[in-house]
């Protein structure tokens, strides 16, 4: 009953986020230079030809009837139709939100299973050998571009081992999950070195705390004193970076998905950016707020599971 | 027994020599290697396969494997060929043409192409918000004369009819199916083409099936197209792509990086393409903008430029150094001398212009890293001529606004033809009362515009070509543009496909490849 409060009471707090990503979005590309129209057919049009075309589209109207026509329809459901696809907005993103959800999932499980062995190992080992060469390669891993790095990835694994696809997204579920190898890795060498730095961070000052003191000198073994006390008092610090760059990484999607050619939302979005196809922009950014928020509020329920005391407030 | 056996024998003999004699002209399908798939790695992707809504060359190039227009681009792309339509008579006075339809052929659902389709499918083309409605802007009336023939009436002559009915928006659809439902059209059209849709997978691939019902025959007699299977996949990474052709995941890369082409080129069981194209490299001048409403300006940029240094430094040195403004389609004259790399004549030209220091902003797209690298290459001859320039980076579409606007000097772009008649780009690039101010440029020449009016209407191909020749010669030596090179299409694929070629129009023509 309390879980469900909780859940009910970030969601309401989400809808003001919507409505501001919503609206932003919507001015932000009708103020930048450019129209679909002109752009599909290379200017060779007229002005008339042009006017004609958005009038049908009731593209002429004023900018808040145009923006409160897409809340409504978007409240039943209707996304709008896309300019340059012709097909339903809604429909295009049915087909492509698989290979992002599965990136997403993917690559935040490569992270969390690098991270939370190194980060736990490294809090344990202070200042020792192994710690010093974990903390650089993280530094060298949030340094480097991850197209750069997905490009290494590929040549490497792609063509001179030619161990697994370098591109796409496959034909069966199995498959799917071989593409998604080379991308999720990607991510995790970027994401990882974020968790394990904040992992060891928080697990050390909760290693110096009394408590800890106290669990030592009752004689407990060390990795439950690690495992059980420290680690679920180090994870909320943690889980809340993990939480901000999961919803910075539906933006990063937008690269990966390039560079390793995914038909997901994050390649869609850059095909509807560069020729303008306003109604696909505008759908595309519900969709991915509605992800981030989504993301988050499954981030501060499991705040709720590892620490009750959240749920007071 | 012995005299019988012999006796067979000896028939067995003439039969097999005789069936020998009869067959030896005539290729068996075994001989032919039909079936196969053949996999491309492509740049861009179809973004809908509906021929009459504006559209990229991703979707254009899909769309003409699959549907067919009257008139074909031929194995060049350069001729054309009957098509839908097996041959037309044009009346003396040019205002008549007649177009008498294929007998024989279906749509790939097996229903009959008839005359009403085609007056549906022209007619729905010559729509203002069609993408080539001005293509067809000398047309009166499309009418169907009888089951069989097709008449278009003219304003005015314009020979160019022919190759705008060759264009892939001209493709002649099934007027039921289109009318049932132009969204579901756009995923899976009902057309003529060699191949059908068979899964169109957004984001990912195309897939194409052989179409059992094309109208066309190979060397065995069977319906064209060889292969069995193309599959299209949407690579936007050129690296990817080279990548991909390297580990034989793909039989055939597009548009491969310039700097990876030498590479694809000596790598065993790989062959690169150079197929000549439509295009046209240029920095793009804004006439009515100082300093470059001055011609003397503009012709000292082209002096000024070093074309064989910027051939091997950005093109690593696949294409032709231009002699003209637009591209090499089928009127283009070698007679008009390109102007030469002569620094000091530039450097002439810009004093005797009393060039007042005013800076020309060269608009980049940003992200194109070839375009950045000629615009320093260019900033830097043009400044050692005396001029002040300055490079400025937008994005792609942001930077064609403001193009379009007019809000610009000079710009690093291209443009290319989408037919084989030199009338549709020269005019649009100089007319200046057009929608696009000669594409831009604010390009104002009456005699050019007298020209191009007499050459639309001349029957007389040779007569024809003196018109396009001494407009070339105008307009190029008036500084137009700065021409940078006539591109090829670079592709690379595996040296075991054969008959693989990109046709100048942009397209494949995939009818005759085979994959042993």
């Amino acid at each position: 009953m309390v879980y469900l409060r909780y859940t009910i009471s970030r969601l309401v707090a989400a809808l003001p986020v919507l409505v501001a990503v919503t609206l932003f979005s919507f001015l932000a590309i009708k103020l930048v230079p450019g129209d679909p129209v002109r752009i599909m057919m290379r200017d060779r049009v007229s002005d008339e030809q042009v006017a004609a075309i958005y009038a049908k589209l009731g593209m002429d109207r004023p900018l808040v009837v145009q923006y409160l026509s897409f809340v409504g329809k978007a409240a039943t459901g209707d996304l709008g139709q896309s300019i340059i696809q012709n097909q339903p907005v809604s429909a295009l993103v049915t087909e492509r939100i698989a290979p992002t959800l599965t990136l997403l999932a993917v690559g935040t499980i490569f992270s969390i299973l690098i991270a939370l062995p190194i980060g736990i190992i490294a809090a344990a080992r202070p200042d020792t050998f192994f710690d010093q060469v974990v903390r650089v390669v993280c530094i060298l891993g949030f340094a480097m571009p991850h197209f750069w790095v997905g490009l290494l990835l590929m040549l490497a694994f792609g063509v001179q081992l030619r161990l697994l696809p370098i591109s796409g997204w496959g034909a069966s579920f199995g498959d799917h999950l071989v593409h998604m190898i080379l991308p999720g890795l990607t991510i995790a060498l970027f994401l990882g070195p974020v968790l394990i730095r904040t992992l060891r961070a928080s697990m050390l000052e909760v290693l110096a705390t009394d408590q800890i003191e106290v669990a030592r000198a009752r004689g407990l073994p060390a990795w439950r004193i690690l495992g059980k006390h420290a680690l679920r008092n180090a994870l909320i610090p943690t889980l809340t970076v993990l939480a901000v760059n999961i919803s910075w990484l539906v933006s990063g999607a937008v690269v990966i998905e390039s560079v390793f050619a995914l038909p997901g939302l994050g390649s869609l979005l850059i095909q509807a950016v560069s020729f303008r196809d306003y109604p696909l922009i505008q759908g595309l950014s519900v969709v991915l707020a509605v992800t981030t928020v989504g993301i988050n509020l499954i981030a501060d329920l499991s705040y709720a599971l590892v620490d009750r005391r959240v749920l007071r407030d | 027994m012995n005299s019988r056996n012999k006796l067979l024998g000896a028939f067995t003999a003439l039969a097999s020599i005789v069936s020998g004699l009869l067959f030896a002209g005539q290729a068996t399908s075994a001989d032919l290697h039909r079936g196969g798939t053949l996999t491309m790695g492509r740049p861009d992707e179809p973004l809908t396969l509906d021929p009459f809504i504006p559209s990229d060359n991703g979707s254009i190039f899909a769309i003409a494997q699959v549907c067919e227009p009257l008139i074909l681009a031929d194995k060049t792309g350069m001729g054309l060929e009957p098509g839908l339509a097996s041959s037309w008579t044009i009346s003396p006075d040019g205002l008549t043409y007649v177009f008498a339809l294929r007998d024989g052929v279906v749509f790939s659902d097996g229903k009959p192409v008839t005359a009403e389709d085609v007056v549906f499918s022209l007619t729905k083309q010559m729509d203002p918000s069609a993408s080539f409605g001005f293509a067809f802007e000398p047309v009166k009336a499309i009418e169907k004369t009888d089951d069989k023939h097709v008449t278009i009436t003219l304003k005015t002559p314009y020979v160019p009819i022919l190759s705008a009915l060759s264009l892939y928006a001209a493709s002649i659809v099934q007027k039921a199916a289109y009318e049932a439902s132009p969204e579901a059209f756009g995923l899976k059209p009902v057309c003529t083409g060699p191949f059908t849709v068979q899964a169109y997978d957004r984001g990912s691939q195309l897939v194409l099936a052989a179409n059992p019902k094309y109208w066309a025959k190979g060397e065995d007699g069977k319906p064209l197209p060889y292969l069995g299977k193309v599959v299209m996949k949407y690579m936007p990474d050129g690296n990817a792509r080279v990548l991909g052709l390297k580990n034989g995941d793909l039989d055939v890369a597009l548009q491969l990086p310039l700097s990876q082409a030498a590479s694809v080129k000596a790598t065993a069981g790989l062959a690169l393409e150079e197929a000549p194209s439509y295009a046209l490299d240029y920095i793009y001048l804004n006439h009515a903008k100082k300093p470059i409403d001055d011609k003397r300006i503009r012709l000292a940029l082209n002096y000024a430029t070093n074309h064989d240094a910027l051939m091997k430094a950005v093109y690593f040195g696949f294409g032709e150094v231009p002699n003209s403004f637009t591209p090499k389609v089928n009127y283009w004259s070698a007679n008009v001398k390109a102007i030469p790399y002569d620094p000091d004549k530039a450097a002439a030209l810009v004093k005797e212009a009393n060039y007042d220091g005013t800076p020309i902003e060269l608009i980049v797209s940003s992200g194109n890293s070839s375009h950045r690298q000629t615009a320093s290459i260019l900033q830097a001859a043009w400044q050692k001529a005396g001029l002040k320039v300055n490079i400025v980076q937008y994005e792609g579409a942001t930077a064609s606004a403001m193009v379009r606007k007019g809000e610009y000097q000079a710009r690093v772009g291209l443009i290319s033809s989408d037919i084989n008649d030199s009338d549709e780009i020269a005019t649009l690039q100089t007319e200046f009362a057009g929608s696009t101010h000669a594409f831009f440029s604010w390009y104002k020449n009456d005699e050019v515009t007298a020209l191009l009016n007499q050459a639309r209407g001349e029957l007389d191909t040779t007569k024809r070509a003196a018109f396009y020749e001494k407009v070339q010669g105008i307009v190029y030596n008036d500084g137009y543009n700065v021409p940078l090179n006539f591109v090829p299409f670079i592709n690379g694929y595996k040296t075991k496909i054969e008959n693989w070629q990109n046709i100048a129009v942009g397209w494949w023509w995939l009818k005759t490849t085979r994959i042993p």
